[in-house]
């Protein structure tokens, strides 16, 4: 009689601690998931105090460029996930003009968010400045140019788009507006 | 004085629209033996490199490839994308700009690589540019 209590007690208890460790890792994705949450929240008021962002850390590929971003910069400023780069010399053609008018373009036409944000950076930059020499070694760009970069886990990913400009930016913009839009779309995801 | 002004417009024009087909080149020597084309187009007002791109296309075909373009295997085309007569031919290679596009062709087939992205990435380097170019041009030619 004894030892069928004593069993009866063991089995209960066991399927207790079974019980209880379920309990845990349901509540650890919990955890999981509000952390995640929580980067996200933060994320969205990024502009904001981002020094908060500190332990959560997503395993999801956005959320782990955020907290990324913010450890790596250790500035008030979120670094950008895509950035994009126009060079150009002094003498410009109409080309030229036109690269840069329909990047403008793609970019307040339909990232206007992500500009506002941070999200994407845009710059234009004339090669022919020594302030910019150092930037425009690392993209090789001696006059006209056109670069799409993406940083992820601090690594960048460039696609130099200079040749859809000269092809289709002055005469076909909608299809150069298109390629542009579509890399970002891209690099953005 | 009125004529006169009509002459200098009318010279004005002519000298205008001769200037435009200066800058056309078509070399295709036998359609029958044709392998290879290499195209490259551009528009009426040009830049330093889209001008520096075409010389050293030129470049390219003078040194490495004279006599299959007097052969006949290779075609070279240099065209104003913009003028009229040249819509056709742009359209079917999608050159509304500066382009540069090599084809290989097979009978009746062709098949196109633009190297545009290539050509302004490169052509800083003129060596480099020709040295790239050619290869292609030799990978397509086997």
């Amino acid at each position: 009689m004894l030892r069928k209590s004593a069993i009866i007690l063991f089995v209960v208890f066991v399927t207790t601690l079974l019980l209880t460790g379920c309990g845990s890792s349901g509540k650890s994705d919990k955890t999981n998931n509000d952390s995640t949450q929580q980067v996200n929240a933060v994320s969205d008021s990024i502009s904001g105090n981002n020094d908060s962002i500190t332990s959560p850390v997503s395993t999801t590929k956005n959320d782990t460029l955020k907290v990324n971003n913010t450890s790596a910069s250790n500035t008030k400023i979120a670094k950008p996930k895509v950035e994009v780069y126009y060079f150009h010399g002094a003498n410009r053609c109409v080309s030229c003009i036109a690269i840069e008018d329909a990047t403008k373009k793609t970019l307040n036409t339909y990232f206007k968010n992500e500009l506002a944000k941070g999200t994407i950076k845009f710059k234009i930059i004339n090669v022919e400045e020594d302030a910019n020499k150092a930037i425009s070694e690392k993209y090789q760009a001696f006059g006209s140019a056109l670069f799409v970069t993406q940083i992820f886990n601090g690594k960048e990913t460039k696609t130099d788009l200079t040749g859809d400009g000269f092809k289709y930016a002055k005469n076909k913009e909608e299809k150069f507006i298109e390629i542009l839009k579509n890399k970002i779309s891209e690099y953005l995801k | 004085m009125k004529n006169i002004a009509f002459i200098f417009l009318g010279l004005f024009f002519s000298f205008q629209v001769f200037a435009q087909k200066d800058t056309d080149t078509v070399i295709s020597n036998n359609p029958q033996k044709l392998k290879v084309k290499l195209l490259y187009f551009h528009i009426t007002n040009r830049c330093n490199t889209c001008r520096s791109i075409e010389a050293a296309v030129r470049k390219t075909i003078d040194e490495n490839f004279k006599t299959e373009l007097d052969s006949g295997i290779i075609d070279l085309y240099i065209l104003n994308c913009e003028l009229p007569e040249n819509k056709t031919i742009s359209e079917k290679y999608q050159a509304y700009g500066a382009t540069l596009a090599v084809t290989k062709v097979v009978g009746v087939k062709e098949k196109t690589d633009d190297l545009t992205n290539f050509a302004f990435a490169k052509i800083h380097d003129e060596k480099v540019f020709v040295s790239e170019l050619k290869s292609k041009i030799q990978e397509l030619l086997k």
